[in-house]
């Protein structure tokens, strides 16, 4: 019954007004966009070009595959894993009480290099089951502070690494207070291999990130001791090895650079690592693994690229080939309504 | 209940109700922000929201910044408050121009200027020529001395011709002087927004006449936002004001109708929340079981061995966040403005601009296009719907004589014009009744010209056919009524109009012939509610064929009648007439009655028959949309025959043998049961059959049909493509409606009078059509489009591009974000289920609305296919309408 809720607003009372007046103005405009008449284009997907263009896929994918996967068997690798070979054999039943006790844990390591590596040579060192990607650790830290002296005292994110005594943490926060703390040092033929720690991290990060007036501070200081200690007379934008550690990974197996060889390695070198076996993986079941690698255009040695190519191109070619063959053998008229679903079915 | 309102008592009147403040706005100043933040909050999608949100500030589970949720919350929050409040504030401007309008009234005798809102029931209004009528008013005086004025009611029911009012008879009389100290008691019942009814009485003190109980009926009252025209002034009472006249109670926010896809999307969001709440306990009960196991064991986590009695809850609460996203909120901003694209589409289409009038269509509900695309069942008017209601005069038959058969216009038939000149009774006494028995007022305009202002097209047609065949309707004044026949003048008195209700389907009047002093009833209306009453002696045999004849040809046909009444028997059912018309229980059906006294021993003159042409492209737009798989019903108040015949002409049923009509009829329980029963068995016998099976029902029974068997009827809804409903009233369109809409079928009703407002307010979809009954059914539509045959255009191109487009933007919506959701899921697997995010506040927000939500915008002006190629293979619809049982959205 009731002649519209809006009958007296405003559209009511417009209605209501003899129509001479409002006519014209009510006449929309002609353009192209009122009338959803914009030029488009919509390719119509006739055998031939589905065909083509799997064809054409195919043959692109496959030889870059083969590119990719070159550059990547192209890649030199030594992985040596030391956790548990680092552990003296009668310490092997508690190697967290071994690793917790005091004293020099040097350990000897010899790798033999089965192919030249040309300089310069990557060393890295690969943790296992570290979940540095956890969330109480990945939040505990503290930007701001890292960056400029006078956020010193912003330390609310980095609990519980925030204070000691009263006085805060520079840096502060779980992940700088795990830093990893192994060293290596190689050598070949008793001739020291000089490992370059320089321009290791991001030029951002030292440039950015990292204060260049900011020292570290009460670091270490507190009751347990996480990791590495740092240098207090060096700025934080030159504590490179921190720089590596703070930018944290995405998952819980991980490299990080620890440093550059700047000299060739040829094949037969036997090299000595003598290393300071010092982070504790042992109470998490943690992996370490020494990583010597050299690098190509394409970074360092993943096969995956290259197969993923290698497998798409295929597919792509087995299916140009399917699909031409069963045009050639049974093709069918393109756009022919009988095939439309309800002429198909009687009586729809 | 009943209010008493006493005329010019302030004292008495004053504790009854409101003054006449008109208000519709929703909000004030002050309650605005709660109750608009309420509302919003009403939903749950909201709800949920700011659940998230207020979760986020705990920064000891968030994995992100709470900006990036709490800044679009915001944002949609303030557009849609934005939005309510411009509305608002363009009500309240409307609202204080009528609230602050000077109006003259008179207090205690004195005549003041004071503002409309000021107001209070039982003052005396003085209106002037063309003045709005502020509130509802009880007419007391009018310039003219038979007590009549008129009144445009164009704002209440969107009819524009002028309707007569009259002074209550109590009031005839009365000087201009004494109206100022007139006292009185109105007895009314209490305010509703029935804008045909209003059944009170009045009584008048003395000294005013004695105190005689005078009835008083909706053609006593001037109702709030009528017009006053071509009178010069009037007066009246006061007896609702403000928010509690007719109009004011008929207000009210319509109920938002929801599309079914919107119900689609709200279903799903209801799934996806379920799963977002087994993820996040499987992954809480993951978290704390690897909290306890390993992570106590990595020690540069420092786990701290004491923990706070909601440690429990905090893994589980991060996960919540961490899947929030998985509800997308950039959803309802996204559809909310495509929704209003798709509207802005369909207004600004210049192939759906009616060239004649120049009338664009319009869409006032911009949030349910969608549905356009999914529409079942398409339920059409008839009258003005599928024809032009350009009524036309064109054939007749009088005596048993046919006239217009062979030229195809009587107006033109040398035989009829020789029958007029030479004077047959009959043929006069025809022409008389079509010029008198109806509502019609001649006006005079400048040019001398009359101009007749009609309610009904068909009354129109007669006066002016008569006319034409020199039977002039000239002037009415009051009760008389000027003819001029071969340039002399009779003068008719009115003695009572029996009115025409759907129900008795006739009219009559009373008239004494001036000259002569006979007292002579005249009657017209539907050959079923005629020829039974028709006088003993007469042969209704030949109308009848004449009618079923006019009727084969598709024309409406009305019969006329007409009988002498002795001077007693017209007093004597006067009294009673008087009687049954100040009854305020039941008076419709008391009317009905004492009318049925009067109208009998008819002396049938003969049959009308009045073309109503079919719109251009009516059969073309009915077969195309009928091959998109789309049923169609044609409800109509008009007769079976004609019913029949339209919609043969239209496409609508196919003839024999293609097709086959059922027919449902009967008049008692009975015979409907049986006759209902046997159409459901041949239904459900040729329901294999490649054939056209529409079944026809009367109004009659239907309304038994819906009383006692109704689930045979659903049955039978369900089975059948095609319906006829002839002979209904708009409460069983809006039930048949209902019906449809209870069998889980999209219903679009279009129509375009009043009395299809119910059906168009009912439907899923309601269409009015912009003509000539009026706007009352456009301004109740959903959309009001200029013809019949933009429907096409309306369903196929509009609907389905929206339909298709709003599919594509929600999938996408939810896949975008399931996506980004499932890769947090991964990730938290092996960041130890700690509930990392392994995306930053930044990243996440960009994703989500830079990278995913405005780009996939563009999505609305893509078209899959081409309009053309649509128009071709209607059926491409079915994908569409079958959106409702897939869960392809």
């Amino acid at each position: 019954m009731s002649p519209t809720a809006s009958t007296s607003t405003v559209g009511g009372g417009g209605s209501a007004e003899p129509s001479g007046v409002k006519k014209t103005s009510k006449r929309p405009k002609y353009s192209k966009f009122t009338q959803q008449e914009l030029p488009a284009c919509k390719p119509i997907l006739t055998p031939s070009w589905v065909i083509l263009t799997f064809l054409v896929a195919g043959v692109v994918f496959i030889p870059l595959g083969v590119i990719c996967l070159f550059a990547s068997q192209g890649v030199v690798e030594i992985v040596d894993r030391y956790d548990t070979d680092c552990v003296p054999a009668s310490s092997r039943d508690n190697k967290v009480a071994y690793i917790q006790s005091e004293g020099d844990k040097i350990c000897n390591r010899t790798i033999t290099v089965t192919k030249t590596m040309k300089n310069p040579v990557y060393v890295y060192y690969q943790l296992e089951n570290f979940y540095q990607n956890h969330r109480r650790y990945v939040k505990s830290r503290n930007d701001a502070q890292l960056k400029s002296p006078r956020e010193e005292r912003d330390v609310k994110t980095c609990a519980p690494e925030d204070n000691v005594g009263g006085e805060p943490i520079v840096p502060c926060g779980l992940v700088a207070w795990s830093l990893f703390n192994d060293t290596y040092r190689f050598s070949r033929n008793s001739q020291q291999l000089p490992v370059n720690k320089k321009g290791i991290s991001w030029k951002s990060d030292r440039d950015n990130k990292f204060g260049k007036n900011v020292f570290p501070k009460n670091f270490q200081a507190g009751a347990p001791i996480g990791g590495g200690t740092l240098d207090p007379k060096k700025p934080l934008s030159e504590q490179e090895d921190l720089i590596v550690w703070m930018r944290t990974a995405a998952l819980p197996t991980f490299r990080k650079l620890y440093g550059k060889i700047e000299t060739d390695l040829h094949a037969g070198d036997t090299i000595t690592v003598m290393l300071q076996n010092n982070y504790n993986t042992y109470s998490f079941n943690g992996e370490k693994k020494l990583v010597l690698s050299t690098t190509s255009w394409l970074g360092g040695r993943n096969d995956f690229l290259g197969i993923a190519y290698l497998t798409v191109g295929s597919i792509c070619l087995f299916l140009a080939v399917t699909f031409a063959v069963l045009y050639l053998v049974k093709p069918r008229q393109l756009g022919d309504p009988s095939y439309l679903s309800w002429n198909r079915s009687a009586g729809g | 209940m009943k209010r008493f309102v006493y005329i010019n008592d302030d004292e008495a009147s004053n504790e009854l109700c409101c003054d006449n403040r008109i208000s519709n706005r929703k909000y004030t100043l002050w309650n605005f922000l709660p109750k608009n933040l309420w509302e919003q909050f009403s939903r749950f999608m909201n709800q949920y929201f700011l659940l998230i949100a207020c979760l986020q500030l705990w920064s000891l589970i968030t994995p992100v910044n709470p900006a990036s949720t709490w800044g679009p919350l915001i944002f949609i929050f303030a557009v849609s408050a934005s939005k309510e409040a411009w509305d608002d504030y363009h009500r309240y401007l409307s609202d204080k121009k009528a609230n602050e309008k000077e109006v003259w009234i008179v207090k205690q005798g004195i005549k003041k200027h004071i503002q409309a809102q000021d107001i209070q029931v039982g003052n005396i209004v003085w209106l002037r020529e063309n003045d709005e009528v502020p509130c509802d008013l009880v007419l007391l005086g009018t310039s003219d001395p038979q007590g009549v004025c008129y009144v445009e009611t164009a704002a209440l029911d969107g009819e524009t011709d002028l309707k007569t009012r009259i002074i209550p008879s109590a009031c005839v009389g009365i000087d201009l002087e004494l109206l100022h100290k007139m006292k009185g008691v109105i007895e009314c019942p209490i305010p509703d927004k029935d804008i045909r009814r209003f059944d009170a009485n009045m009584r008048l003190f003395p000294p005013f006449i004695d105190n005689d109980v005078c009835s008083l009926t909706i053609k006593n009252t001037l109702l709030q936002s009528c017009y006053l025209r071509n009178t010069e002034w009037a007066c009246g009472v006061s007896v609702y004001t403000g928010n509690q006249t007719k109009l004011g109670m008929s207000r009210g926010i319509a109920e938002p109708k929801l599309t079914a896809m919107d119900a689609m999307i709200d279903k799903l969001t209801g799934a996806i929340f379920v799963f977002q709440i087994v993820v996040v306990m499987v992954l809480g009960i993951a978290g704390n079981v690897w909290k306890d196991t390993e992570a106590r064991k990595q020690w540069y986590v420092q786990y701290p061995e004491e923990a706070p009695w909601y440690e429990l809850l905090v893994i589980p609460l991060r996960f919540e966040l961490l899947c929030s996203i998985m509800i997308p909120i950039s959803i309802k901003v996204s559809l909310d403005l495509v929704k209003g694209l798709y509207a802005k589409f369909i207004e600004w289409d210049v192939e759906m601009i009616d060239q004649e009038t120049g009338t664009a269509s319009y869409a006032a509900n911009t949030a349910i296009s969608e549905d356009l695309g999914q529409v079942e069942y398409i339920l059409t008017d008839k009258t003005g719907t599928l024809t032009d209601n350009k009524m036309i005069f064109r054939r007749c038959c009088i005596g048993g004589i046919f006239y217009g058969n062979e030229n195809g216009d009587a107006l033109k038939d040398a035989q009829l014009l020789n029958a007029i000149t030479s004077g047959s009774t009959d043929v006069i006494r025809f022409l008389t009744v079509m010029a008198i028995c109806n509502t019609v007022i001649p006006v005079q305009s400048k040019a001398g010209d009359i101009v007749y202002k009609a309610q009904s097209q068909d009354e129109d047609a007669l006066v002016i056919a008569a006319a034409k065949l020199h039977m002039v309707f000239v002037g009415k004044n009051a009760n008389l009524l000027d003819i001029r026949f071969n340039g002399l003048t009779i003068r008719y008195e009115v003695l009572e109009i029996l009115e025409f209700t759907s129900d008795r389907k006739r009219m009559s009047v009373v008239v004494k012939d001036c000259q002569s002093g006979k007292i002579i009833l005249l009657s017209k209306g539907a050959d079923e509610s005629i020829l039974p009453y028709a006088c003993a002696g007469q042969q209704t045999r030949t109308i009848a064929e004449a009618v079923d004849h006019y009727a084969q040809l598709g024309l409406r046909t009305l019969c006329l009648a007409w009988r002498e009444l002795e001077e007693d028997e017209y007093q004597e059912w006067s009294v009673k007439f008087k009687e049954a018309s100040s009854v305020l229980v039941d008076r419709e059906w008391r009317i009905a009655e004492v009318c049925q006294r009067l109208e009998h021993d008819l002396y049938i003159l003969g049959v009308t028959a009045i073309e109503d042409r079919l719109q251009d492209g009516v059969p073309e737009t009915i077969e195309t949309l009928r091959k998109a798989g789309i049923n169609f019903w044609m409800l109509t108040g008009d007769k079976q025959n004609t019913a029949i015949q339209i919609a043969l002409s239209c496409n609508f049923i196919s003839p024999e043998p293609k097709g086959q009509l059922l027919l449902i009829d009967g008049k008692t329980e009975d015979d409907v049961s049986r006759s209902l029963e046997r159409v459901l068995l041949t239904m459900r016998i040729t329901a294999s059959e490649p054939k056209d099976v529409a079944f026809v029902i009367d109004g009659w029974a239907l309304e038994i049909a819906l009383k006692h068997h109704r689930k045979d009827f659903v049955d039978l809804a369900i089975l059948s493509r095609t319906a006829i409903c002839c002979r209904v009233t708009p409460s069983q369109k809006a039930q048949l409606v209902e019906i449809l809409k209870s069998c889980d079928y999209r219903t679009l009703a279009i129509g375009d009078g009043g009395n299809d407002v119910r059906m168009i307010q009912q439907a899923d979809i309601g269409v009015g059509i912009s003509g000539r009954e009026g706007l009352q059914a456009a301004r109740a539509a959903d959309y009001s489009i200029g013809r019949f045959r933009f429907l096409k255009r309306l369903i196929l191109v509009h609907g389905r591009y929206s339909y298709n487009r709003t599919a594509f933007l929600s999938q996408y919506s939810f896949y975008k974000s399931l996506l980004i959701c499932f890769i947090q899921i991964f990730f938290s697997f092996i960041s130890g289920v700690s509930g990392t995010s392994l995306f930053n506040s930044v990243s996440l927000m960009a994703y989500n609305v830079f990278y995913t939500s405005i780009p996939v915008l563009v999505s609305v002006i893509d078209k899959d296919l081409s309009e053309a190629s649509v128009m071709q293979h209607p059926q491409i619809l079915f994908y569409c309408q079958a959106g409702r049982r897939l869960l392809y959205l």
